[in-house]
């Protein structure tokens, strides 16, 4: 059947196709916000305990759990209350939830963003003792807290968490500060082996097409990370410097960049990735619970930054992401931000650019040469090519804009697409007019259309020149292709490349007056 | 490996590039059909290792133009002929340059010859 179609009905059925596919993959793979949130909140209703076992000298083991389900009830005994932040701790001594309070972060119902799932295990500051009598006692007694609730304003408030055991004493001194970190320092009365744990990552947005999952800094710098469903529960690190549970915008972690620490990944049932830090008798270690923000990171440790993934793009994005902050840092605003970063981008390739489009123009004076040499060499292509190449030769002007430029643009392409996606500080972010969220679509899909049109009109304006009557027809119908493409596209990439074209045409007007001057200067 | 490029080539040189924006390529032969010259000819890390170079040199700041790929050979050794004595399938013609180095380029049936 396809067979059948002319030129024009295969580029139409390819472009409904991929709108079809783009339009069906949003549907199925792209998890809704809401959707997420209220499934989290009935899995948490249904709080109970377990007391998770470790074998012996390993790392623990949730497959060797015995399910000891409600022990006892669920019981906040401490609360840590800042302006940004709340914190409560559970009987078992560890932060059982984490609820960001900036206006920013306020789901869709208005409701304080929490970060954890409380029924995913183990959570922040949960010990593990390698001795199976010693943790099931520790699962089945309670800590008690020096406070029940703590303010956090401008200086760091401690909180000692105690358990008695049959013989044994575990001293949990957490130091919080404001900015979402901490220090624990765990001691016990008599030397016994155990791990604590960072917790199991956030779960607020978990998607497809990001990073979620541990990421583990090495004693050597190398970033290692496990995703979710990868864990093979074998993964060890001697002297790694940060162990993070993420999802796409949040983050437990453990750090210490002067000592580091010994990593277990332990893997629960769906072979997601569980955090484990062997302790010692006298253990601390620094922690950060709550959004990716550079900022934010920064402030507490400039190397924690690197707990922000843009996975395999990293290299690109990161200086991007560096970039954009710098100019929000004056603008104030994200677009804005990316309408500057593609004019400099765009500065950067002038002299590139400008060499190539006046080139191009010399191109229009050869025109009946070439008519004459794609009439000889009808149908071979390459051939043609040859002695197109020989003709520009001769006269001196090479109109092709070479494929070092066009190869670039791919990586700043994806970089800021990575960005979109993964830096936490574009989320919600508003540009101007209707658009409320540059990191999703477009909802009106008014920039995809503007970039099509933009699009469309510098192909217009700009001399061409093909030996393939089908290639033609593939780059006039790619505005259009182009189009549909966009409108799933996070909405500050459209405006990217809307932005770039409209540069492209301006660039092209004044090119193209420029000869149209010259030329009247000779006639 | 070498295949892998090679299909992958193939995929750039019949949809990308249209994405991209055709016939921008500032040489003959375009970046990716020397590339798959060079992979076809040459050492694979050569052959990337060219190519590499050609993409970077693919901008306005080079004048471009006819390059054909250049590689080293050692035809010493003697070929043997096909077991059927029929005419082998010229794909490439290596052009002698100096003593150990050739051109490599591509063999196109000539359709005037044929009539």
């Amino acid at each position: 059947m396809i067979d059948k179609l002319n030129t024009q009905q295969r580029v139409i059925l390819a472009t409904v196709l991929s709108f079809l596919f783009f339009v069906g993959y949003d549907y199925l793979f792209i998890p809704k916000k809401d959707a997420l949130q209220t499934s989290q909140n009935k899995v948490s209703s249904q709080q109970t305990h377990q007391s998770p076992a470790t074998t012996q000298k390993e790392a623990p083991k949730t497959a060797t759990v015995s399910p000891e389900k409600n022990l006892h009830e669920e019981k906040i005994i401490s609360k840590i209350i800042s302006p940004r932040f709340d914190i409560a701790i559970d009987s078992l001594g560890r932060i059982e939830q984490f609820t960001l309070k900036d206006p920013r972060y306020k789901t869709k119902t208005g409701e304080a963003l929490k970060l954890f799932n409380e029924s995913f295990l183990p959570r922040p500051l949960e010990i593990r003792f390698a001795n199976t009598q010693i943790n099931t006692e520790a699962f089945s007694n309670e800590y008690s807290a020096d406070s029940t609730e703590v303010e956090l304003n401008k200086t760091p408030k401690t909180i000692t968490l105690t358990q008695k055991l049959q013989d044994l004493i575990v001293t949990k001194k957490i130091t919080f500060y404001p900015a979402g970190n901490y220090i624990a320092k765990i001691s016990l009365s008599k030397p016994q082996e155990y791990f604590i744990s960072p917790g199991f990552r956030p779960d607020v947005i978990v998607d497809g097409y990001t990073f979620h999952g541990a990421l583990i800094k090495e004693a050597d710098d190398t970033l290692t990370l496990i995703n979710d469903k990868d864990a093979k529960g074998e993964e060890r690190f001697t002297g790694a410097k940060i162990a993070a549970s993420s999802d796409r915008y949040y983050t437990t972690a453990f750090y210490n960049f002067d000592k580091g620490f010994d990593v277990a990944i332990s893997k629960d049932e769906n072979a997601n990735p569980l955090i484990f830090v062997k302790g010692a008798q006298n253990f601390e270690i620094k922690g950060f619970i709550g959004a990716k923000e550079h900022k934010a990171l920064q402030g507490i440790d400039p190397r924690l930054t690197d707990i922000i993934e843009y996975g395999f793009f990293t290299f690109v994005a990161k200086p991007v992401f560096l970039l954009l902050n710098y100019l929000h840092g004056i603008f104030g605003n994200w677009g804005w931000a990316i309408v500057v970063t593609t004019i400099l981008i765009r500065l950067a390739l002038y002299p590139l650019t400008y060499k190539g489009m006046v080139s191009m123009n010399k191109l229009k004076e050869l025109s009946p040469k070439i008519k004459e040499l794609q009439k000889k060499y009808k149908g071979e292509p390459q051939k043609l090519n040859a002695h197109m190449m020989e003709l520009y030769k001769k006269h001196g002007a090479n109109p092709m804009g070479g494929c070092l430029p066009i190869l670039l643009q791919v990586p700043i392409f994806f970089a800021i697409y990575r960005v979109l996606q993964n830096a936490s500080e574009l989320q919600s972010a508003p540009w101007i007019l209707w658009i409320e969220d540059l990191s999703l679509k477009d909802p009106y899909f008014i920039l995809p259309l503007l970039m099509g049109a933009t699009m469309f009109w510098h192909q217009r304006i700009t001399p061409t020149n093909f030996t393939d009557p089908m290639q033609e027809k593939i780059m006039k119908f790619l505005p259009l292709i182009f189009t549909f493409f966009f409108v799933t596209f996070p909405a500050g990439l459209t405006l990217y490349w809307f932005v770039n074209n409209i540069f492209s045409i301006a660039q092209q007007y004044y090119v193209n007056s420029i000869f149209k001057k010259k030329k009247d200067i000779k006639a | 490996m070498k295949q892998l490029i090679l299909r992958l080539l193939a995929i750039y040189q019949k949809f990308l590039t249209a994405v991209f924006g055709y016939g921008s390529c500032r040489y003959y032969p375009t970046c990716s059909e020397y590339a798959k010259w060079q992979i076809e000819s040459n050492n694979f890390f050569k052959a990337l290792f060219f190519s590499a170079l050609r993409v970077l040199k693919c901008n306005q700041f080079f004048q471009g133009g006819i390059d054909y790929p250049l590689i080293k050979k050692d035809f010493s050794f003697p070929r043997l002929s096909r077991y059927d004595n029929k005419a082998i399938k010229i794909k490439y013609w290596y052009i002698p340059k100096d003593n150990d180095s050739f051109y490599v380029v591509k063999f196109f049936e000539d359709k005037e010859l044929k009539k």
